[in-house]
Formats: structure tokens, sequence, C-alpha cells
């Protein structure tokens, strides 16, 4: 059995941390899957599905390492016009930040519910925002 | 208060019902892989960057392509959905029969703004005596002329009927009608300096985002491709904010551009007074 649900979330921010552990429990829940896998995926490349723990102080501390390690000025090469959009990319910082968080996360689900610790939120990850984005929650199992 | 005085509606929700019209657009206009938005998306990224106003502009390529890149009756419907937040311009072929008809009535009854033409894209010299009772009703109107200059991304569009120089002779002929030389006419920008100078009629904006990052290309625009004091000495009242949206995103280049130094005033003429002067003729 595979039931497939969408979460759609409209970011505010350039860059914004979405917590959607509830949702997607609720998902799982009502699934009707009672044994199985979980796959939360992201449609998008310049966003992240992080797993971590849902306090502010930890959410500054990744805001913080993932701005150093890809900063907002540098000479990335994906900074010029593209002929297939008629746009301009300039986005680099939002595929390098998405290529470190990556753009899935994947729970067991045992008796209808997730198995997962108690400090282990669900995040949607904003790095090109504001933005309308949609994340795949994918439900398979018996 | 931040103006945007460039944005292309194309992919405004209110006005997307009709997907054969929004691929027309888009394949008309050079751009792709972009969809409807709605207004909820769209003032999310106008809040980031405290954008408040916009100009909306349509282009009518009926004698050129067939139709039109949205038309002044859909930029007449968005101004009234939001008439707080949106310029509306009209757009003109200027190679119809009706030009005139059609200009006067977008003026006279739709209460468009302004008058927004693409001489690459619409096929026409500007200064081509043609052109003067066009130039004429927007006089007569009290309505400045935003028209596109310099580089096009839109398919079949010569950018030699878009060189800076090409609209000496409307300067010239009519010192009392504003019009806007878009995108700093890119990449012409000491040609479109020297118009600056020359004619306080002319201005430009920073619609152009052609070949690098949002800061890289605004910090060359104002400290080398021009001198660093040359907009604050020279222009300061005729340059002004604009994002080419869908193109490129207004809170990105106004993020370059606050890092661009200037003297206060010089800012408040780029975000918002040259814009409301443009519009209006008046002092602010």
């Amino acid at each position: 059995m595979v039931v497939l649900k969408t979460i759609r979330h409209l970011s505010k921010d350039v860059e914004e941390y979405f917590n959607i552990t509830q949702q997607v429990h609720d998902i799982v829940r009502e699934s009707g899957v009672k044994n199985g896998l979980v796959a939360v995926i992201t449609a998008h490349t310049t966003t992240g599905i992080l797993v971590n723990e849902a306090l502010p102080c930890v959410e500054a501390d990744i805001a913080e390492m993932l701005e150093k390690t890809v900063p907002l000025e540098a000479p990335y090469l994906h900074a010029h016009f593209l002929p297939t959009y008629g746009a301009t990319s300039n986005n680099s910082q939002g595929h390098l930040k998405s290529v470190l968080t990556g753009n899935h996360c994947l729970f067991p689900v045992i008796d209808g519910q997730i198995v997962c610790g108690g400090a282990q939120d669900i995040y949607l990850a904003e790095f090109d925002g504001p933005q309308l984005r949609k994340v795949y929650v994918e439900v398979m199992g018996e | 208060m931040l103006i945007d005085m460039h944005i292309h509606p194309i992919f405004y929700g209110p006005i997307c019902g009709d997907e054969t019209e929004v691929a027309f657009r888009g394949d008309t206009f050079g751009v792709w892989k972009q969809g409807p938005m709605e207004f909820d998306e769209l003032f999310a990224e106008w809040d980031v960057c405290g954008l408040t106003r916009a100009a909306l502009l349509p282009l009518d390529v009926t004698t050129t392509v067939g139709g039109w890149v949205v038309s002044n009756d859909q930029v007449e419907a968005l101004c009234k959905l939001h008439p707080d937040k949106f310029y509306g311009f009209a757009s003109v072929d200027p190679h119809r029969p009706d030009a005139l008809e059609v200009l006067e009535r977008a003026f006279c009854q739709q209460g468009l703004r302004g008058l927004k033409l693409n001489p690459s894209k619409q096929r026409f010299d500007p200064a081509d005596e043609r052109m003067e009772p066009i130039y004429a009703l927007c006089e007569r109107e009290n309505k400045p002329i935003l028209f596109h200059a310099g580089l096009s991304w839109e398919p079949d569009a010569p950018a030699k009927y878009a060189h800076p120089l090409a609209f000496e002779e409307v300067a010239i002929r009519h010192p009392g009608l504003r019009f806007c030389l878009a995108h700093f006419a890119w990449p012409w920008v000491r040609e479109m300096a020297m118009l600056m100078i020359k004619y306080p009629n002319v201005y430009t904006d920073t619609a152009l985002l052609y070949v690098d990052s949002p800061e890289e290309q605004m910090m060359e625009l104002f400290t080398k491709d021009m001198g660093p004091m040359w907009f604050e000495r020279c222009f300061p009242r005729q340059v002004m904010f604009g994002s080419n949206g869908p193109r490129f995103r207004a809170f990105k280049l106004k993020r370059a551009l606050d890092k661009v130094p200037m003297r206060d005033f010089a800012r408040e003429n780029l975000y918002w007074k040259n814009a409301l002067r443009f519009l209006s003729g008046e002092e602010v």
C-alpha cells in the first residue's frame, strides 16, 4: 500500500525553518498504513528537509553554520542569465545549502505511528524564499 | 518606501485563467519555467524588501506577433484589485491604425498612468516621425513613457532600435515629455549617462541583472560602469528602482542596492521619490 500526500507551505522569508513534524505524523496516522516506512521529500532544489531538535538555539546554530559554509557573496558560477528560463539564476547559495541539508528524510512506521526519537523534529528548510513550496509525504507499507 | 517601476505581471494569478494565453505571453516575452502566482506569494516577496508599490507594464504586439503580453484591460483589472499597490501602465502597438484611440481610452477612461513601449519587440524607430502623434498625446495628457532600452532577452527583438542614441531626437523634440529608457540601456551605460546629463526629462531604472550576482552587478553599475559619484552628482533625480520581474527578484536587487554607497538623499530618490516625480511630473 502506498499513500502520497503533499504539504504546501508559503515561506515568508528568504531563509526559514518551518516545522512540519505534526503534519507528517498526522499524514502517517491517517494513511491506514500500519507497518512500513514514511519518506518526506521536498519538490525543490533550494530547500532542504532537516531532522533535528526544535529549539531556537539549535535552529540558530544550524543557520549560522550553513551561512558560514555557504556565504551569500562568493564567486559562484550560477550567477548569470539563463536563456532557458529567461531569468537570472543568482540562487547558488540556496542550491548549495540544499545540498548540505539533503532533500528528504525517512522514518519507520510501526502500528500506524512514526517511530522516532523525542527530539527528532522535521523541518522544511527554505533557502530561496519567499516561495510557495511543496513537500511530498509518501507512506509505504501494509 | 520602495516603488518598483518595472514589473511585467505575466504570471499574476487573476489574469492567468487561460493557459494558452499564458503560454503565448511566456513565449513572446521569452520567459519559461515559471507559472501563475497568487497575490499572497507576490506580496510575501514585497514584504521582504519593503516594496510598497509597483508599476505594471503590458505590451501590445498586435501587428508584430498577433497579441498582447498582458493587455491594457488586464492591467486595469489588476489595478482595480489593488489600487493602493499598483500603478497601471498602458501599451499600444504604434503600427496599429487605431493606436491613438487605444491610447486615449487607456489614459482617459481606464485611468492608466503612463505608456510602455518596446522599440525592439514592436519594431519601430523611436525617432520616426510617425511616432510624433503618440508622443504628443502623452505630453498633452501629462503621461510618462517607459521605453525598453538596451539588451532585450525577448525573441525577435533587435537591439538596434533600443540603443540610447536612438532616443536623443525624441528628447530634443519633446523636452516636456518625461521618458525612461529602462534597464540603464545596458550595456550602453555611458551613453545612457550622457543622455541623462544633457536631458533632465530622461530617466532610467535599475532593471538589469544580466551577467553577475545582484551584488556584483549593482556595484559594477554604480561604481565601475559609471564613476562612483556620477549618480549623486550628475543625475540624482533620474534613476528609479526597477526589478524587471519576473526575470529578476526585486528583493535581491534591493539587497544589492542597499550595499552601494550613496548619500541618503540619493537613495531616497532612487527608491521612491524619482518614481513619483516621473509619474506625476510634480515635485515630491
